[in-house]
């Protein structure tokens, strides 16, 4: 009885699905893009401070060790790869592929998380050694929450997964996952460029 | 005759339009004028700068609001719906021409005051070098050694608290009021030792922020003899209302007079009633929401003259 | 030959109107409704407008006793500790828990019907944004009982003072200040996702962006702002709460640190946050005219993309809120010019409403009142603006009361004003009653004399050298600001009538048409007020663009139908 017009879909059905695939995506995205600028605000900080305050880096540290950092960063960026193979494997509708990749995203994404902690439990310096620690531990905790949150979002899809059903609107929820992934993953990259390759 | 007689009829709206507009442009002059009425005294080289600046946007601001208003009260008058008229009014969607012009004209109008405006700073030229330094000693001890920034030698100190000015001049003076000899260019080298100040003196025409961690190089030259407040214009915390001192213009003469007399005196810590005020909450139990205590008054040779008022 | 009834409607005298029963079939009755978690937008449109209009009034009452202390020139009223925690407070509240949520509840209201959609795009994300609300003044008005009182270094909260924490407890009414305001960029964020992805996906079959009402235009550039410059408030607001709680020293200068770039961060945001503020309200304006003047909006495409001119420009001016800080005289000259160019997107729409009217057919109701006087008002202040952008003006009335008064004058005067015509025009539209038309003009005439009465010998006493923010000042400054506090205490006394029209109009007024002033728009095709999901499974195709007073084409297709089906309720 209605025509719509330009594609929409029949107007009965946007009155009884509250909030379907399409927009949940589109809502995604828009989030994410605003998220980009609290660490883009974050770099332009560091950017600042490093090249103008006074006193730089704290009395007898001398830089931050690369090697290490450089090692968890390969597990990080190689876990975009994974992840990608998951989704990849549920759009060809193999669940069993789909939920080990993600769960060895989760690991890799762990196993980053842990090397983190690691770094800071050895370093010199603490968030109160003047403007290079505050920012070193702003920037790279703040990063570092971002993980926790997407290997946690990554948990409730795979636990999502096992529903029966689950998929019939599509797979917006692990797409949304998938794209926060890769998210934390560039911010990263950038991240290690802005700390441990450009210093001083 | 069709053409004589509808003549003034097509006449009368150009007419009445062009007396309105030659109306507004006497009002707007006016404003204009009267507008250095609503500053206060002109006290340096800046003031009649900045004066003549607000003047002109005081005309130009003045043409175009009483031109939309002048537009608003006609529709207000010969407009107006009778009371169950629900007719509607002309169909009009668009006017290219206008629509253009209304663009144009204010781009134009702002750009013209901006580059007027950037030629009035460079004129002015109060604002110096600015120094980042790690802590307040080491501010004081920049700002003394007069390195680092752009300052001739002989740059007053300014020294702002948590509530007080305090001044030191080249000779070693210091004082909470600040002396300047009249028609002589000064430059200050300002510095904060606790949280952001505001170097505000209504009558030069002339602000600047104190920021904690750096020396900032500022300069002016007072024309007009006469006494003049100085207020902290960036909000510093408690008692910041009562962070102001006086700026005492005199001829070259009775300036060094002072400075030589200022000099013989012992120093000792200057009036402030930002200290007085704290003496007073706490004999009161200390009831009010939470402020830093006042810093310490400074050590001074001059103090303040708190009776003394002041012409602007 | 029966009248259009688009085109003729009903006033408050139409028997129609006088004899409907009640109550109003369709139109749940509940009011327990607005008290719980619930989805529908036009709940929560609710919801969010009376929570602001409370706030409102504690926002105002704290301006009472700003303006009691500035009656006379020493601090003689409160403390001088407890004027800067009031007006700290006063300017928290207003924008905080005032303005952006009742922005935000006409948002929730309007989009929805103006676009013909059912709901907004995320309805139970919608109710947590609304939620968030209640629970951020709760923390906001608790920091008044914590040891120290509230938050004392300005809505700025400019760094070092506001990391000084005399009283050295960890909780202290700075960081609940922080908590309150990080609290409400979530919700924020949240209401930018949900009110973008519903204009930007759930329109009506036909309605292209260019046949989309100018307020849903408004809506999106100021949610673009959000999105655009709340990340980067909270970016600011995170490293103040680290050097404030934790010791950090990004703003300290004896760790390296600065303040200056506090003030970057804050401003940003915080500029292009007064254009979030504004936007709305000029898609008020651009709604109210055409109806109240009978005409077209004139140049609505450029009206509308306009509105996105002053988005992007509203990015690139923050530091004009800078000029006397640390700021190098070429960043402060560059600044100027950007902030010069705002005055251009912003003059075609006043140009373009005053050119609505003329040759209209106007009608004062108190709707067109207060958005006549809100564009009276908004010239002004648009002047006064263009003075502070001016480098050399500005170092002599930056941080005085020119500043204050031009602020308010926008604020209040302006926005204020347009949510005040707002609130009346669609009023009769989402409650299904009809507003008492004396008591609104009486409204409008205290609230009108008491502004001006208020805000323009502000703009005298900075001119004359007045800082802002000072719990004293110099006698000379009295006569000035005894003629404020009156006008203040005026608004105070306005306040009265408005809340007596609403509340009494909402419980006993007289039944609302569904289209009382013969107004254009998908919202005025549907019953007052409209049923739960808007035009339901019946969404009508839009066929032209709007604003189309006199030009003979109608709205919708079929729209006779759409108009019987409004009426039957």
């Amino acid at each position: 009885m209605d025509t719509p017009a330009h594609g929409h879909p029949p107007a009965h059905d946007l009155a009884h699905a509250p909030a379907h695939g399409g927009h949940n995506l589109t809502g995604f995205v828009i989030f994410l893009c605003s998220e980009s600028l609290i660490f883009l605000a974050f770099f332009a900080a560091y950017i600042t401070y490093r090249m103008s305050a006074p006193v730089w880096r704290p009395a007898g540290v001398e830089g931050l060790e690369v090697r290490e950092p450089l090692l968890y960063t390969l597990i990080l960026v190689s876990s975009s790869l994974v992840i990608w193979l998951a989704e990849r494997a549920l759009q060809r509708g193999r669940l069993g592929a789909f939920r080990g990749w993600w769960l060895l995203t989760m690991v890799m994404g762990s196993i980053f998380v842990f090397g983190q902690a690691q770094e800071w439990a050895k370093l010199p310096f603490g968030p109160q050694s003047g403007v290079f620690g505050a920012s070193f531990y702003l920037l790279t905790g703040f990063h570092g929450l971002h993980v926790i949150t997407g290997i946690l979002l990554m948990g409730l899809m795979l636990v999502r997964s096992f529903r029966p059903g689950n998929y019939d609107n599509g797979e917006a929820g692990v797409v949304s996952v998938s794209l926060f992934w890769h998210f934390v993953d560039v911010i990263w990259i950038l991240l290690f460029l802005l700390l441990y390759a450009w210093q001083r | 005759m069709t053409s004589e007689s509808s003549m003034p009829r097509q006449l009368l709206p150009g007419l009445l339009l062009a007396g309105a507009v030659a109306t507004n442009l006497l009002v707007s002059f006016s404003m204009a004028r009267i507008s250095h009425q609503w500053l206060p005294v002109q006290a340096s080289t800046a003031a009649p700068y900045v004066d003549d600046l607000f003047a002109l946007e005081t005309g130009i601001g003045s043409f175009i609001f009483l031109g939309c208003i002048g537009v608003m009260v006609w529709t207000l008058l010969f407009n107006r719906a009778d009371k169950y008229d629900m007719d509607d009014g002309d169909p009009i969607e668009g006017n290219l021409r206008l629509e253009i012009v209304w663009t144009i004209i204010p781009l134009v109008i702002v750009m013209l005051i901006a580059w007027k405006a950037i030629g009035v700073s460079q004129t002015l030229a109060s604002l110096g070098g600015k120094v980042r330094v790690a802590g307040a000693e080491d501010a004081v001890q920049v700002a003394e050694s007069g390195s680092g920034g752009s300052a001739p030698a002989g740059a007053i100190e300014v020294i702002a608290r948590q509530w007080s000015w305090e001044f030191v001049y080249p000779n070693g003076v210091r004082s909470t009021e600040l002396h300047l000899p009249v028609n002589e260019q000064v430059t200050f080298r300002l510095i904060s030792m606790d949280v952001l100040h505001g170097f505000f003196i209504p009558a030069f025409r002339l602000k600047q922020d104190l920021i904690p961690g750096s020396v900032i190089d500022y300069s002016l030259t007072p024309t007009r003899e006469g006494r003049y407040r100085l207020r902290d214009s960036m909000f510093s915390g408690g008692y910041f209302a009562a962070n102001q001192t006086d700026v005492v213009v005199e001829s070259a003469t009775t300036f060094s007079r002072w400075l030589e007399a200022a000099a013989k005196v012992p120093l000792q810590p200057a009036a402030n009633p930002a200290t007085d005020l704290y003496r007073q909450r706490l004999a009161r139990g200390d009831r009010g929401w939470a402020t830093v205590p006042p810093a310490p008054p400074p050590l001074v040779h001059v103090s303040q003259d708190p009776l003394a008022g002041h012409e602007a | 030959m029966k009248p259009d009834p688009q085109m003729s409607p009903s006033s408050v005298f139409d028997p129609r109107v006088l004899k409907a029963p009640h109550p109003v079939p369709g139109a749940p009755d509940n009011w327990r409704r607005f008290f719980g978690f619930n989805t529908d937008a036009k709940v929560i449109g609710i919801q969010y407008i009376a929570l602001a209009l409370f706030f409102l009034l504690v926002g105002g009452l704290l301006a009472m006793i700003m303006r009691g202390e500035l009656l006379t020139p020493p601090s003689d009223l409160v403390d001088p500790t407890v004027y800067n925690g009031l007006y700290t407070m006063h300017g928290t509240v207003m924008l905080f828990l005032f303005l952006f949520p009742i922005l935000n509840g006409f948002n929730n209201l309007l989009i929805p019907p103006m676009i013909g959609a059912p709901d907004m795009a995320f309805p139970r994300l919608n109710a947590a944004a609304f939620w968030i609300v209640p629970v951020f003044g709760v923390v906001l008005m608790a920091s008044f009982l914590v040891p120290g009182g509230p938050s004392s270094s300005g809505w700025w909260a400019y760094p070092p003072v506001s990391t000084q924490n005399p009283l050295n407890h960890f909780i202290n009414g700075q960081f609940l200040w922080i908590l309150a305001v990080a609290l409400s960029g979530v919700s924020s964020i949240m209401g930018a996702v949900n009110f973008c992805t519903t204009i930007l996906r759930m329109r009506a079959p036909g309605m292209t962006l260019f046949r989309m009402p100018i307020f849903c235009w408004t809506a999106l550039a100021a949610q673009a702002i959000q999105l655009g410059g709340l990340p980067v408030l909270t970016a600011g607001a995170v490293m103040l709460l680290f050097d404030l709680s934790f010791g950090t020293s990004f703003f300290r200068p004896e760790g390296g640190g600065d303040p200056m770039l506090y003030q970057h961060f804050f401003w940003f945001y915080s500029h292009p946050a007064v254009y979030v503020m504004v936007l709305p309200v000029f898609g008020i304006f651009s709604e109210l005219f055409p109806v109240y003047a009978r005409k077209p909006l004139l140049g609505y495409h450029v009206v509308a993309l306009a509105s996105f001119g002053i988005t992007f420009l509203s990015l690139i001016v923050w530091v004009h809120h800078m000029f006397t800080s640390g700021t190098p005289q070429w960043m402060r000259n560059v600044f100027m010019v950007t902030t010069m160019l705002i005055a251009v997107p912003t003059g075609i729409k006043v140009f373009a409403w005053l050119a609505t009217l003329w040759r209209g057919k106007i009608r004062l109701s108190t709707p067109m009142l207060f958005a006549l006087g809100g564009l009276f008002n908004f010239i002004f202040a648009g002047i006064t603006g263009v003075m502070l952008a001016t480098v050399p003006v500005d170092i002599h009335v930056g941080n005085t009361y020119f500043v204050v008064g031009h602020f308010h004058t926008v604020i209040f005067s302006t926005i204020t004003f347009g949510v005040f015509a707002g609130i009346y025009h669609w009023f009769p539209k989402f409650t299904g009653k009809m507003y008492y038309e004396g008591l609104g003009k009486l409204h409008f005439l205290l609230t009108f004399i008491g502004a001006q009465l208020n805000f323009l010998p502000m703009h005298w006493a900075g001119l004359m050298g007045m800082p802002r923010r000072v719990a004293s000042y110099d006698p000379e400054f009295a006569f000035a600001n005894v003629l404020a506090s009156l006008g203040a205490f005026l608004l105070g006394v306005a306040t009265i009538p408005f809340l007596l029209n609403m509340v009494s109009s909402w419980v006993r007024g007289p039944r609302a048409p569904a289209n009382p002033w013969g107004a254009i728009g998908l919202e005025w095709l549907l019953p007052s007020p409209p049923p739960a999901e808007n035009f339901e499974h019946d969404v009508p195709t839009v066929i032209s663009g709007p604003y189309g007073y006199g030009l003979g084409k109608p709205l919708v297709d079929d729209q006779e139908r759409y108009v019987a089906r409004s009426q039957e309720a």
